[in-house]
Order: structure tokens, then sequence, then C-alpha cells
């Protein structure tokens, strides 16, 4: 397995990734409180969109149900804490596993399904989650709940809880696809069926793939409520999680390991500018997506590699998941 | 038992309707081959446009069609054209992620511009219904829009029967290529499928306007009511749709009667993920 | 240039990185049945694609009727009377047999002869009367096949182009439906052949054009050329 430091251009990529991540270690201790909400949001974001550019963009799966984790998360911290005193950080740790039991099980029901059936399928669960949190009255029905034990606790706590997930899930991503997994992976997205015969176990590789974003997508969303102390069905399950996710990971650049990062900047800076101009942030929000398809298919990262050939925080083994379709071998040279 | 029959009725009833909620995007499917999770977006837009002509002219909703469906169409041939057709051949996800921009778009200009206060269309009709006896009544706008989901389906089938647009249409479906090599100019073709698909949803948005209060974001829940009935007909037929709008509203309105109206919705759901599960192709592919 | 019903100058066509044809030229004068013979892959294919505007070419011109019409889109040009007729009796497989003809119709300037097309197309192949309302998808190879060129003679064309229409066809079906091509072209209609079949598109043919890894590798008239020395070029050995 190769390691981060390789060349000399790699060492100084390297100083440079250890002295952003000291900062960042150290922010709380001088920025404002504003600057620490806000890259707390980020970290948060990276790990959703991170997770969603697991399955979407190296899994071949097109998920819009990222937000059962998410409210599976929140609501497993607020139960565990308020019913069981469980301490947060192990009800974040259970969260994760309770939201890997549960996509295990819908792994077997969903996987099988391609393309769209699976995205439909993976939203329709999360509507039906909505309903049914809505109507239990275990879990406080339509007003959801309070997470008491989060009270008095200070943001810089979730900032580096954040900011270790986000670390976590850029790593995992990273190493996953130099191992054997990433490899499958990449023969999965490039040919089902070859590699099939080839001996990749295509629904285990997926399955892995399922479990490890879930995990981490849970978590994620018990920090967020642990920062919103407050969770609630209808914002728990939104799609609206989905949707963020994909946006950053479009934006910053399918496929890639840095353009999620990129991409939960820009978007937690856009909805926090946007903000003050009310409604037309998601407007904004949704045109960017759909000219950044049209023009820059790649996203912003994806794009700039192209054009200069470099590439940050490389998951060789080919990262360049696009938009191009069919692979050439693909494209009959034989048939009119 | 009684309530049983009116439960049966009305779900035969709201089973028109729910078909012509759903044909547009089954046809999209069928023919262009990609998902519009804009598509219930696009019916509530067709639901406001008419609440802006309807309140501008002072005409019934229903007049209101012979602007709003030409306006809906025009826009959905636009979309395509102009955007959904520059990356078909990029595979499914830029389309997919093409409509949900719309999606998002669509419901936060509305609520821009309209609030999020609940509306509806007014038609005096709403309230009228027909006595059979006791304990069963029929609402005439149900019945209305039964019989209009009818009308679609059969128009449709008869304009991909008769047609030489309509044929060209159907080739385009079976094999592009093919069409192309016979003079159709596809692209055209599937922006005027998508206009057509948004043109239906339009008329689906106007009746379910006169029946129900309507959002910014009541697009999603008339989504999966179009996804429902396209994965229960099987993509792109056009009369498996209507059976399965027929099918998915005796399901609903059954649910609601065992189990209480919370599980109307609830219903809706599961007969959807089961029917993914285990019957993705529908009930009645070809 | 106008002695050519078609003229094809220095074709090139790339899928990505591939580059399936590499200056390929032909032309064919009206009246004629010429053949582009070449193995899988040849490029064959590629170039009639590039001909026929499914796919631009990459570099080359085309030249119908003395215009030039160079990548521009497919319904202009069956418009202007070229028309293919895809390899494997690619029909549209949900439609009936009725309806697929009527397709072939599609341009206003056909739609106008219809029903003379369409009885003409039945002389040919009086299968396809019998079997009019059936499903296209349903009928046998051969059948399939007798689709595929009636759907394009129905659109009233003066250039005919056949992609292997041969392949995977019994042999006496093959027979059969060379002879058909064979009478249309003596009514008048002008041919180009693509096919992998080197000695009978010789014997149909007055010109053959071999093709190999994206090249026209050699060139003649049919009846000059020895069997043996196109299958050295078609094999490039």
């Amino acid at each position: 397995m190769k390691t981060l430091v390789g060349d000399k251009s790699n060492i100084i990529k390297f100083i440079i990734l250890v002295i952003i991540i000291a900062a960042l270690f150290l922010l709380p201790s001088w920025g404002n409180q504003y600057t620490v909400m806000f890259f707390m949001l980020v970290f948060m974001y990276i790990g959703l969109g991170q997770m969603w550019n697991l399955l979407a963009g190296y899994a071949g799966l097109v998920s819009l149900g990222q937000q059962i984790f998410i409210g599976i998360g929140g609501y497993s911290l607020a139960v565990l804490s308020n019913y069981y005193g469980v301490p947060l950080f192990l009800g974040l740790i259970i969260g994760g596993l309770i939201a890997m039991v549960i996509s295990i099980g819908l792994s077997y029901l969903l996987l099988r399904m391609k393309g769209m059936y699976f995205a439909v399928a993976t939203w329709i669960t999360a509507e039906a989650l909505i309903v049914i949190f809505a109507g239990w009255k275990f879990v406080g029905s339509g007003n959801g709940m309070f997470i008491y034990a989060v009270r008095g606790m200070p943001t810089s706590t979730i900032y580096y809880y954040s900011l270790i997930v986000a670390i976590i899930t850029v790593i995992i991503v990273v190493f996953l696809l130099r191992s054997k997994l990433g490899l499958g992976l990449i023969a999965i997205r490039d040919n089902d069926s070859a590699a099939e015969t080839s001996g990749v176990n295509i629904f285990k590789t997926k399955l892995y793939c399922m479990m490890i974003s879930s995990f981490l997508t849970s978590i994620i969303g018990g920090l967020f409520y642990m920062s919103q102390v407050w969770v609630q069905p209808y914002a728990a399950f939104a799609i609206n999680w989905t949707i963020a996710g994909m946006f950053i990971v479009v934006i910053g650049g399918i496929g890639t390991v840095a353009g999620p990062i990129l991409g939960a900047i820009i978007y937690v800076f856009l909805n926090q500018y946007l903000a003050q101009f009310g409604g037309i942030s998601m407007i904004i929000l949704g045109i960017i997506a759909i000219l950044v398809i049209l023009f820059a298919s790649k996203g912003i990262l994806g794009t700039v590699q192209d054009k200069f050939g470099f590439e940050i925080l490389s998951a060789r083994r080919h990262s360049d998941r696009t938009f191009t379709g069919k692979p050439i071998e693909e494209l009959d040279s034989s048939n009119l | 038992m009684e309530a049983l029959i009116q439960s049966l009725i009305q779900g035969v009833l709201l089973g028109g309707l729910y078909a012509a909620i759903g044909i547009g995007m089954s046809l999209i499917f069928g023919i262009v081959k990609l998902t519009n999770l804009a598509h219930g977006d696009f019916l509530i837009l067709g639901s406001y446009i008419s609440l802006v002509v309807t309140s501008t002219l002072g005409i019934s909703p229903f007049l209101s069609l012979i602007i709003v469906v030409p306006v809906m169409f025009c826009i959905g041939f636009l979309v395509q054209n102009t955007m959904l057709n520059r990356v078909l051949a990029k595979g499914a996800e830029p389309t997919l992620m093409i409509t949900f921009g719309l999606s998002i778009v669509i419901q936060n200009l509305l609520l821009y511009f309209f609030t999020a206060d609940a509306r509806n269309l007014k038609s005096s009709i709403a309230l009228k219904s027909i006595t059979l006896s006791d304990g069963i009544r029929i609402p005439v706008i149900y019945l209305i829009g039964c019989i209009v989901g009818i009308v679609i389906i059969l128009v449709l089938g008869a304009y991909f029967k008769k047609t030489y647009q309509g044929k060209a249409i159907m080739a385009a479906a079976d094999d592009l290529e093919v069409a192309q090599l016979m003079g159709v100019n596809t692209k055209n073709i599937y922006a005027l499928a998508m206009g057509i698909s948004i043109s239906t949803a339009a008329i689906a948005g106007v009746l379910v306007g006169v029946i129900y209060n309507f959002y910014p974001t009541s697009g999603s829940s008339y989504l999966v009511i179009a996804f429902a009935v396209v994965v229960i007909g099987g993509m792109g037929s056009t009369y498996g749709t209507l059976a399965a709008g027929f099918i998915f509203g005796v399901a609903q309105v059954l649910g609601a009667h065992f189990f209480g109206a919370q599980a109307q919705l609830l219903t809706g759901y599961v007969v959807l993920l089961i029917m993914l599960i285990f019957r993705p192709q529908g009930l009645f592919s070809r | 240039m106008s002695d050519y019903l078609l003229k094809a100058e220095d074709i090139n066509a790339k899928y990505g990185d591939f580059h399936a044809v590499q200056g390929a030229s032909f032309d064919i004068k009206k009246g004629e049945i010429i053949s582009v013979i070449g193995t899988n892959g040849a490029g064959k294919s590629t170039l009639m694609k590039a001909i026929v505007g499914i796919m631009k070419p990459s570099g080359g011109k085309v030249y119908y009727k003395g215009e030039d019409v160079t990548g521009i889109p497919t319904h202009k040009l069956v418009e202007m009377g070229l028309i293919a007729v895809p390899e494997g009796g690619r029909v549209f497989p949900r439609m009936t047999v009725l309806d697929n003809l009527i397709m072939g119709s599609y341009t206003p300037k056909a739609r106008k002869n219809r029903d003379q097309a369409l009885e003409r197309v039945y002389s040919l192949f009086p299968i396809l009367k019998e079997k009019a309302n059936q499903a296209a998808g349903s009928l046998s190879g051969g059948q399939r096949q007798m689709v595929a060129i009636g759907r394009a003679l129905m659109s009233d064309p003066e250039l005919v182009l056949f992609d292997e229409i041969s392949l995977g066809l019994a042999p006496t079906v093959i027979k059969d439906i060379y002879a058909t091509i064979r009478q249309i072209n003596k009514e008048g209609l002008t041919v180009i052949l693509v096919e992998q079949d080197v000695k009978r598109s010789l014997k149909m043919s007055t010109k053959a054009y071999v093709m190999l890894k994206g090249k026209i590798v050699l060139e003649g008239n049919s009846q000059e050329l020895t069997e043996e020395e196109v299958k050295r070029a078609y094999f490039g050995i």
C-alpha cells in the first residue's frame, strides 16, 4: 500500500496538509464563535458529501435516502440519552451501529435494484420513516424530541467531533479506494458483469459501502442534532440532506476526494451568505447546480484537474469518475 | 358495509386522477428513459399558473386550461431542449440531478412569489355530490377527475396509434437510432414528449388544485403518487398506468379504511416499496 | 463531381481516442451497386454512420447530389433520398409491421406516396401483408430484415445503404433478399452494400472497397478483383 508521502512534491503537500489540520484543531482557541460554527458545519457537510460520493460516485448507487441515516443518528442520540442516560459520545457510536444494521437490512432489499429504482426506493423509505416517526409517541410524534443532555455543552466540543469525523471520512475514502475493495468498486463501476466474472462479489462490495456510509452519516446526523438540540421528523428525514450532499459532490467534482471538501465550503458559504436574501438562496443553489452539470459536468475540481493535470488527495487507481457515460469499448464500432 | 363500498368507489375515482398524475412521468420514462424528479413540482406549477389565470381573468379553473396547458407545454419543451437533451448521452445521473435542481428551483420560486400559504382553485363543482343511497355519495369533482384521467389516457393512446408524430415518439422509444435513420428528428421528438408530459401534469395539477389545498412544497407528494403509478403500471405503458392508478387508489383508500386516515400515506409507500422490491418491471409491462 | 450521386472524401471518425475511420474515400454513381467489405470492427459501419449523419465525422467531406452534406442531420438526408437499412434487421419491436413500414414514410415527401409505396413493398414481400398487424419483434430474423428493407423503400429513396443484411440469416433467405436488392436496383435505385461476405458482395456489385483497421486498403471493379486478392486485403495478410 502506498503512503501519502512519496516524492518531493508529495512531501510538500503532506506538510501543508498537516499545517491546515493543525490550524483547524486550534481554531476554537483563536477564532470567533461565528467562524467556529461555520467550520463545524463545513466539516459535517464534508462528511455528508464524502459518504454520498462513496455511494454515488464510486459504488454506482445514486442514493436519495441519506436522510434515513441522518434521522436515525439524530433520533438514536435523543432516545438513548433522554430515556437511558447513555453518554452522548457513546450515543453517537450506538446510533451509527443502529444505522449500520438498518443499512444491512435495506441492502438486502434494495441493492438488487438498478439506477433509478434504487434512487426512488431509498427516497420512499425515508418518506415512510417521516410518516412513522411523526405518528410514534415514543419519539414525540410530529413535535420531535429535545436532547436534554446537550444543554450547556460548548460548541467547541461538537466542533472537534465534527472535525474528527470529517477527517475520518476523507481518510476512509482515500484508503478504501486504494484497497482491494476500491479495486472491486472500480471494476463494478466500469462493467458490472465483467467484474462479477472476474471474481468481484458485487453485492458484498456494495454492502460494505452502504454500511460504511450509513455508519458515518448517522454520526454526522447525531452531531448535527447535538448542535441543534431539537430533532424533528420532517427535518431529520427530509430529502434536503441528500440535496445538500449531492450539491456538494456535484459542485466540487463527483468521484474526486477533494471535490466534496471544496463543495462543502461553497455550500455552507452560499447557505450562510444567501440566507440574508431569504427564499432565493435555494433558488440560486439549484440554478448553480444545474449550470455546473450542464457546463462543467466534472465539477469545479474535476474541471480544474483536467485543465492543469494535478490531483489533490489522490486516491490513485482512477478517481476520475465523470459523466462521460459508457466506456469507449462499449461503443460498438461495428454496428450502424 | 356501506362505508366500505363508499371507500371502494372513492378509491376507484381517485385512481383515474392518479393515472392523470402519473401518465406524464411514465411517458418520459418510457420514451426518453429519464426519471423526472421535478414531475410533481411541474404539476403544482400548473396549479399555481391556473390560480393566477383564474384570479386575473375571473374564469373557472377548467377554462383556465386553455392557457395553462400551452404554457406548460412550452416549459416542458424548453426544459428538454435546452437542458436535458444536452446531457442525455452522459448516463442517468446528470438528468436525475438536473431534474432535482429544477424541483428545488420551482419549489422555491413558488415559495417566493406565493408564500407558504395554502391555496386552492375555487370551483362551484367542488362541493356538489351525487347521492346513490343514504351512505353512498359520489363527489362530482372526484368523478370529473377520474373521467379526465381516463380521457387523457385514451387520447394519448389514440395519438400514439394514429398520428405520424405519435408513431415517431413510439418508434424513438423502441429504437432511437433507427428512428433517426428513418428521418425522425429525435431531439425534437424528446422535447415534444416532455411538452406532452408536462401538459398532462398541468391538467392533473388543475384537478388536484380544485380538490385539495396546495402549497409550493406539495409537489413531492404528487411525485410519490406518480412514481407509484409508474412503477406498478410498468414504465412507459399507457394503459398500464391507468390500471395502476386504480390499484393504487383503491389500496390507499382501503389502507385508510382499515387502519385509519394516518395509514393512507404509509399504505401507499409500502405498496410502492413492495412493488419496487419484488416486481420493479411493473404488473403490466409490455 | 456531378457524375457521382455520393462521394466521400478522406472521412475520419473517432470514438473518444479511438480512431475508427482513418481517411476513407469512396464514390458511387447513379444506378450503381458498390460494396464496402471488411471484417467486424474494420470501421465500415462507423464510416456509414458518418455518411448518414448519425455521427459527426472528425474530418473529411461528404457530397450527395453535388452538395456538401458533411455532418448535416440525418432527417435532412432522408428527405434528400438517402436512407439506411440498419444491420441485424433492426425493427421497432413493439410496433406492428404496418406501423414499422409507415415509419419509413415519415418525411413529408414520402407521406404523399405512402399508399403506392406500401403496395410496392407488399408486392416485393407478400408475407409482410399477411403479418401487417403483428408486432415486428415477434417475426423471424429474415422477416424482420424484410421489414427493415421495406421500411427503407417506403421513404421513396434514391440511394439505399444496406448494412450487413446477411448477418445471421439462413443462406436461402439471404439469396431471396439479394435477389430483391438486385430487382430494386434494376428499377433504378442506387445501392451501397456493407458486407462481411466477400464472395456474394463481389458478385453483386460493380465496384468494391475493402476496409481494414479503419482504412480502405483495396478498391477496384468487382469483376476485375479476384477473391484471393480481396481476402488478403480483408484479413491484412
